[in-house]
């Protein structure tokens, strides 16, 4: 399920990453008082090891054992999230296993998605039965985050195969081995509720983030159309040609449109952003000095 | 079924022990390079081989990050044996659309085949340690950092407890069971190897708080090896650019 570079378009590839980054970043505030667990290593470890096991799938990606569900149950959602994070980032870094411009994609196919929607399946469905809200949890998880994949990858332009092919293809192959996921997560979960259950007790998450983050998951489809239909062009600006309205302005500014007066579009763009940068910094970074010179007089 | 099952694990499990302590056995001076500097050029030569479909602007790009490796002294061969696996698969994935437009399964992998090379270019010249040390001075957040180098210790750890378990099972067998009861007593091996580890990391984790367990960095400054280095990136960037 690892999107290699090169696969999506950088529009939908940045839009990940700032998703993926919010939510990674929240799970990283929430664990923020807290020390990491050998559990959390180790498990990391453990899904690392299952997940080295790859094979082809026609028209879309790859199949292999992914374990957010079994992260999720075992370390609660935010910690869960990290870990699959932290696994992909290894990976990526270590293996070459996923692209890095694809890493935004990947963390929240693998490490939202999957994390949270198997948590909340367990959680939903642990009081009829631990082993199979396990299972179902497992199976769900990786499909939906399988199916979010064909979803990223059909959205691209860089990838010629339409959503029609990439969609199903990775959802139906994904429903079909994710019984082998449901199977080894409710194996492992049952073999720890009857050695270690201190392992299984109720992880506490807030409402609030919880629906913000379902929400940023449902919503991430929509994004992902809408960041392919506008391209690098501001949707503002699409609006306008569409009404046929012309822009009048009052003031040229000093880069007009990101241009350098004299330079080929592209350098005049590198040059206005940097002393951009630099402007923004500059006035941070007095700002902050004028702050912490009143705090400290 | 499980025969096979164990032996592609302890192959893989042997291949991936070996890969990770192996990794860094010839240095070149590539691998004298400050690791931030590696880290944003690799991510700088991916998002241009990603950006375009132009191919003289891909074949640019390649051929300066083969010549960028020849200079420095990565081995050429080892990076194309690494990654011609994930380049060929991606090129079967589009082959089939060759009828609808002749380039394009070729533009396509060229730009998979750039942005692997790229990154391989990272792994084979950077231990993960100065990775991990590169991201704290990027000013990657400490926890996440932390939970980096947490994981791949416990990877190493585990890929050698995985061969020891596997050697054990190969050495006590003398009987041939049925495949239920081997699936059985498989599965129960799987839970009891994990918790076993879990509670082996355990005593690892207080042995290490017990000696101050912290990343030690130093940001060390920028000498005339990576200024060039810098200028080379800079350089192929604008060319790129103008192209």
């Amino acid at each position: 399920m690892h999107i290699p570079d090169g696969y999506l378009d950088l529009s939908i590839a940045a839009l990940f990453f700032i998703l993926s980054i919010a939510v990674i970043g929240y799970s990283i505030f929430k664990l923020k008082n807290e020390k990491l667990t050998s559990l959390f290593g180790i498990l990391s470890a453990a899904i690392f090891a299952a997940q080295m096991l790859n094979w082809p799938i026609p028209g879309g990606t790859s199949a292999h054992y992914v374990g957010g569900s079994l992260a999720g149950i075992l370390l609660g959602p935010y910690a869960g999230s990290l870990a699959m994070a932290i696994v992909l980032t290894i990976q990526t870094l270590v293996f070459n296993d996923g692209g890095i411009t694809a890493w935004g994609a990947n963390v929240w196919n693998m490490a939202v998605v999957n994390v949270f929607i198997g948590y909340y399946t367990y959680r939903a469905l642990q009081k009829i039965d631990r082993v199979l809200a396990s299972f179902i949890a497992g199976w769900i998880g990786i499909t939906v985050a399988a199916i979010f994949a064909g979803m990223q990858i059909g959205l691209s332009t860089s990838f010629a195969y339409g959503l029609s092919i990439t969609v199903p293809v990775m959802g139906i192959w994904h429903a079909i081995l994710g019984v082998i996921e449901g199977v080894i997560t409710a194996g492992v979960i049952g073999y720890i509720a009857t050695r270690r259950m201190d392992f299984l007790e109720k992880k506490e998450t807030g409402k609030k983030s919880s629906a913000l983050v379902f929400i940023m998951i449902v919503l991430s489809p929509v994004f992902a159309y809408l960041a392919e239909e506008v391209g690098y062009s501001e949707p503002m600006e699409n609006a306008a040609k569409i009404l046929e309205l012309e822009e009048m302005r009052i003031f040229e500014g000093i880069f007009p449109d990101y241009t350098f007066p004299g330079f080929d579009p592209y350098i005049g763009a590198l040059i206005s952003g940097s002393i951009g940068v630099l402007v923004v910094l500059a006035i941070s970074l007095a700002i902050r000095y004028a702050y912490s010179s009143r705090k400290n007089p | 079924m499980h025969i096979l099952l164990e032996k592609t694990l302890k192959n893989a499990s042997n291949y991936f022990q070996n890969f990770l302590i192996q990794e860094y056995q010839n240095p070149c001076i590539f691998h004298r390079i400050d690791a931030r500097i590696k880290f944003i050029s690799v991510i700088i030569f991916v998002i241009l081989a990603v950006s375009t479909f132009e191919l003289r602007k891909l074949f640019f790009l390649l051929f300066s990050i083969l010549g960028i490796s020849k200079i420095f002294g990565l081995s050429i061969k080892k990076l194309l044996l690494r990654i011609w696996i994930f380049t060929a698969f991606s090129f079967i994935i589009v082959l089939p659309l060759i009828f609808s437009n002749s380039l394009y399964p070729f533009i396509f992998t060229l730009r998979v085949f750039i942005s692997l090379l790229a990154v391989q270019m990272l792994i084979m010249s950077t231990n993960f340690f100065e990775l991990c040390i590169a991201m704290r001075s990027l000013k990657v957040p400490e926890i996440f950092v932390q939970a980096l180098w947490l994981s791949y210790r416990y990877i190493i750890v585990l890929f050698q407890d995985i061969i020891n378990v596997l050697l054990a099972r190969e050495s006590r067998r003398v009987a041939r069971s049925s495949h239920y009861e081997i699936w059985k007593k498989g599965g129960e091996s799987i839970g009891l190897f994990f918790l076993r580890n879990i509670e082996k990391s355990e005593r690892l984790q207080l042995a290490m708080l017990s000696r101050g367990e912290k990343i030690v960095s130093g940001d060390s400054d920028f000498g005339t090896l990576e200024i060039s280095y810098i200028a080379i990136v800079a350089f192929i960037t604008l060319w790129w650019i103008m192209l």
